[in-house]
This record gives C-alpha cells, sequence and structure tokens, in this order.
C-alpha cells in the first residue's frame, strides 16, 4: 500500500440551480480541481464519480465538459455516502498502485424534484406506510431528549452555531444567522423539528484530485495525506435498536481512528453528517468527542465551534452548507482538506492538523443508516 | 364504482383500500391482526415476513399472527408530508413482546402520546391514493382508548 495525496480541490456554491444540468453543475468543480494542482486530463488514471439522484452515467456528463475522456469512469451510488464511498474507491485505486492519479466527483441535483422533503424509496415497507425521512431523526431526539434530558432548547442550539459558521462561508447554501427564539418559532416539519432543525435540499457539486506520492511531488501542489478511508454498512435489524446511539458511525470512526494511528483527541477540525440537528450531538458522541449523553455540554462549552479545540463543521455542515445528497461527502473532504491547507476562507480553524469528513445516511427500513463513509485527513 | 375526482367530499364514495394487505387482516369481527414470519425450519420471527429466512436461509417462511400490543418506542407527529397523508399525524415505532419493533400511525390526541406507554393494535384510515380511495391501515393507539 502507498499513501495517497489529496492534491486539487474544487467545489461550486451550493444553492439551488433549477436550470441548470448536472454536468453543468460538476465540471465548474472539476476544472478548479485540476488547476489547483496543474494536472492535465491526460494524466487521469480514472474517474469516480458519486451521485445518488443524478441518474446513469453522471461522471461521463461531466468529464466530456473538462477534455479528453476515455479512462475508467466509475459512478458510484450509496446514498447521502456516495461520494465519499467514491473517495474511498478513488484511495483505494491509488493505495493499490493500480492509479498514480484520479478523480473524485461529488454531483447532486435535487431541485429536479421541484422540492419538499426528499424522494425516498416507495418499495420500502415504511415509507409506503408514512415514514419520512425528518420524522426518522425526529424519532431520534424524541427519544434521546426522553433517555438524557436534552431540551428542544438546547438543541436548537445546533442550529444557532450551524449557521453561524455558515454564515462566514461563501459556499454555503444558507447564510443567514438564526437566533435559538427564530428556530424554535419556525415552521413544524416533524416533531420536534421545526424547519431550521433540518438541512436544505439543493444543488451541488465538488471534486478533489487524489494523487500517488510520486504524482504528488511531480506537481508539486500542497499535498494534504489521506490518513484513514473507510467505507461501512449498517447492520439489520427488525428488532429492537438504541436510536440514541450512532452503532454504524461509531464502528467507522473506530476503524478510521486505529487506521489512522489517532484518536478523538488528535481531531482539530470535523465535517460531520448534521442533516438534522440530533444528528451533530449523537455523532460527537459516535466520534468519541464527549460521552454518551452529553454532547449539548459539548456544544455549549464552545469546543466545537470556530476558535474551539475540536470545530465541527466550520463549513455550516448540512444545515448550512447544504445537503445536495451524492454531494456532501468531496464537499466535506473539499473543505477539511482546505482547512488543512490553512486557505479555506473567512471560517479558517487556525492551525488545524488532522481532521475528519463523515457522510452517512440511506433510510431503509430496519438499518441505523444504509451506508456510512469516514475519511482522516492530515498535514 | 362511481367515476370520482380526489376531492374531499368524493373520497367517501369509494371502499377503503389496505396500504399493504401482506403486513394485517381485518376479521370478520373487524379486529385487525398483524401478520409477520415464522421460519418453518429454525422457527426465526420476521415482521414484515420475509421470503428468505435471515437466518438459516430457508424459504420457508409462513405467516403468523403478531402481538396485539407493545410499548411505544419514540414518535413523531409529521406536518409536512406527501398530499396523500392526512397532516399533522403521528407515527412511531411499537416494541412487541416477541421482540419486533413495528413502524405504525398512532391514533391518539397527540399530546398524549409518549415514549414507554402501552399500545394496542387497531385500524383506520389515515390518507387516500392518487385516485382519491381512502387508505387503510393498522395503528396502535393508547391502551386505555380500547373499548
Ligand atoms: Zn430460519
Amino acid at each position: 500500500m502507498q499513501d495517497v495525496f489529496v492534491v486539487g480541490t474544487g467545489i461550486i456554491p451550493f444553492g439551488k440551480y433549477p436550470d441548470k444540468t448536472l454536468a453543468d453543475l460538476g465540471w465548474p468543480a472539476v476544472k478548479q480541481a485540476m488547476k489547483e494542482c496543474g494536472v492535465n486530463s491526460t494524466q487521469i488514471g480514472a474517474v469516480y464519480c458519486g451521485t445518488a439522484l443524478g441518474g446513469m452515467l453522471a461522471g461521463q456528463r461531466v468529464m466530456k465538459m473538462v477534455g479528453p475522456t476515455g479512462m475508467p469512469i466509475i459512478n458510484i451510488e450509496n446514498a447521502c455516502s456516495s461520494s465519499s464511498s467514491a473517495l474511498s474507491q478513488g484511495w483505494m485505486a491509488i493505495a493499490s498502485g493500480v492509479h498514480d492519479l484520479v478523480v473524485v466527483i461529488g454531483v447532486e441535483k435535487l431541485t429536479k424534484f421541484g422540492g419538499g422533503t426528499l424522494p425516498l424509496e416507495r418499495e420500502d415497507w415504511e415509507v409506503n406506510q408514512g415514514m419520512v425521512m425528518p420524522a426518522l431523526y425526529a424519532m431520534r431526539a424524541q427519544r434521546y431528549m426522553h433517555d438524557y434530558g436534552l431540551t428542544i432548547e438546547q438543541l436548537a442550539d445546533v442550529a444557532v452555531k450551524a449557521h453561524d459558521h455558515g454564515a462566514s462561508n461563501v459556499n454555503a447554501q444558507v447564510r443567514k444567522r438564526v437566533t435559538r427564539d427564530e428556530v424554535m418559532k419556525s415552521r413544524m416539519v416533524a416533531e420536534p423539528f421545526t424547519l431550521w432543525h433540518c438541512c436544505p435540499t439543493g444543488d451541488g457539486a465538488a471534486a478533489v484530485v487524489l494523487a500517488s506520492p510520486r504524482l504528488a511531488r511531480q506537481l508539486g501542489a500542497a499535498a494534504i495525506k489521506v490518513a484513514a478511508s473507510e467505507v461501512t454498512s449498517g447492520k439489520f435489524t427488525d428488532g429492537f435498536r438504541d436510536m440514541t446511539w450512532a452503532e454504524l458511525t461509531h464502528r467507522g470512526a473506530q476503524h478510521a481512528y486505529e487506521m489512522a494511528g489517532l484518536g478523538a483527541e488528535d481531531i482539530d477540525v470535523a465535517e460531520i453528517h448534521d442533516a438534522f440537528t440530533i444528528a451533530e450531538l449523537m455523532y460527537y458522541e459516535a466520534f468519541s468527542f464527549c460521552e454518551r449523553g452529553r454532547g449539548h455540554e459539548l456544544l455549549a462549552s464552545g469546543r466545537t465551534s470556530l476558535g474551539g479545540d475540536i470545530v465541527v463543521n466550520p463549513s455550516g455542515g448540512l444545515l448550512s452548507r447544504g445537503h445536495p445528497v451524492g454531494a456532501t461527502g468531496i464537499a466535506q473532504a473539499v473543505e477539511i482538506v482546505r482547512q488543512l491547507r490553512g486557505d479555506v476562507g473567512a471560517h479558517q480553524v487556525e492551525g488545524a492538523k488532522a481532521g475528519l469528513s463523515h457522510a452517512t445516511g440511506g433510510g431503509v427500513a430496519g438499518y441505523d443508516h444504509g451506508a456510512c463513509s469516514i475519511h482522516i485527513f492530515t498535514r | 364504482m362511481p367515476e370520482v375526482k380526489s376531492q374531499q367530499g368524493d373520497v367517501g364514495l369509494l371502499e377503503p383500500r389496505i396500504i399493504d394487505p401482506s403486513l394485517m387482516r381485518i376479521n370478520a369481527d373487524d379486529h385487525a391482526v398483524l401478520m409477520g414470519g415464522r421460519c418453518g425450519d429454525c422457527g426465526a420471527i420476521s415482521f414484515p415476513r420475509t421470503p428468505v429466512c435471515a437466518s438459516c436461509l430457508s424459504e420457508g417462511v409462513e405467516a403468523c399472527d403478531m402481538p396485539q400490543t407493545g410499548t411505544l418506542y419514540a414518535f413523531s407527529v409529521v406536518h409536512q408530508a406527501r398530499k396523500n397523508w392526512v397532516t399533522p399525524y403521528a407515527i412511531g415505532y411499537v416494541d412487541l413482546p416477541n421482540g419486533k419493533r413495528v413502524f405504525a400511525h398512532l391514533k391518539a390526541p397527540h399530546d398524549t402520546l409518549a415514549p414507554g406507554m402501552t399500545v394496542g393494535l387497531t385500524h383506520g384510515v389515515v390518507g387516500h391514493d392518487d385516485e382519491g380511495r381512502p387508505l387503510m391501515t393498522y395503528l396502535f393507539t393508547p391502551a386505555h382508548h380500547e373499548a
């Protein structure tokens, strides 16, 4: 196995682009990533493209816009973990020595569905009976509040922090600060969640260029090491499950820490899957940033806010940057790599040396989540 | 069946349709029964009934009746959903004494619901399909609401 480096990053501002095609969302991100490291398209050994709802051959549609094609292009669907799973495939291709340089894309256009909650698979028996994604997380929140005494005001503070961060990220979809009171009084979606507890739907694209040590040296661009790359699936059960504990993420985190030779205490910055407010607190615990049931204390301490020692979602996370499902994983990777390079912009975490990205999701009856992918980056 | 549009006044003309008849039946005495699967080879219970037993890969999984009461694990009241559902509606997970967790609509004044409460099985209309036909399904309701 050889080391793998991220040598180029690209992202478009997330938002709503109903008049753009998927390819038109994707190519500017790929171009930006290629320009950043000076690679030309003949050097690209393979392309991995993650999209959940973008349809067939999304990678081919994007790559034809930016130069010669003909390399293997693999399209990957894994719900919210689509492009982070693609990243893991790209990492494997280089780590194993099969390729020296690959491009990984995450691209999604949700405006084609016309808004509202995400279209779930109607073949799923729970969806067929009336399940919607916000309600699944809402039940986690309710049970967590029941078991640990978390209040809805404390939970609202997750959204306040996310939007504080996102307000200074030029690529965020929602760049508006909100108060606890505004979160509490916004429109009800699925109790206890009002609108501000839920991530927006929208469109987005991001890309990274991965390189072997040899190519990274040759290109001479700033290189950030991929210290861990892993993908896990949930454990199915039709029996009881503790919905206050993110078992899948915890299992993945343990593996990723082991792979990187790092612990929770070494992480300076993290982009985690805060699709709904409760998720952020549950993932603090799953990543061992704090003990179970104490996520809101960690949030209240300010340690996970900009200026803290374990800054979570400086980009604004899914709640503020946005969550075009399949694009999220690479958007997170771009954020962490730029944080470690020190050139992310106004929401810079000063001196960050190690960061992680985490995309998990997929609502299938009987699973905690369908998939989870975690990456750790170091400089 | 008379020709109808999906308007409130017309839906009453149509017979309700059970959302998923593989999950439930309504007995002659109008009581709902929830149906799962029981593996004829190893005895493993599944809900919903699976075509193949995940424990022993037997395809001899037979229908079996599920318990009629359970404990509400968590719930939410949904305010935003597809137009087929009558919003707001309450849904939740009910833990049955045979170890299975069932996703279900809940029938009760929403402010009376609480995790940990005992709930019993019933049935009712929860929405209508795209043609305006009422959608019927199993429901759980707090035990003290039972007649
Ligand atoms: Zn069996």
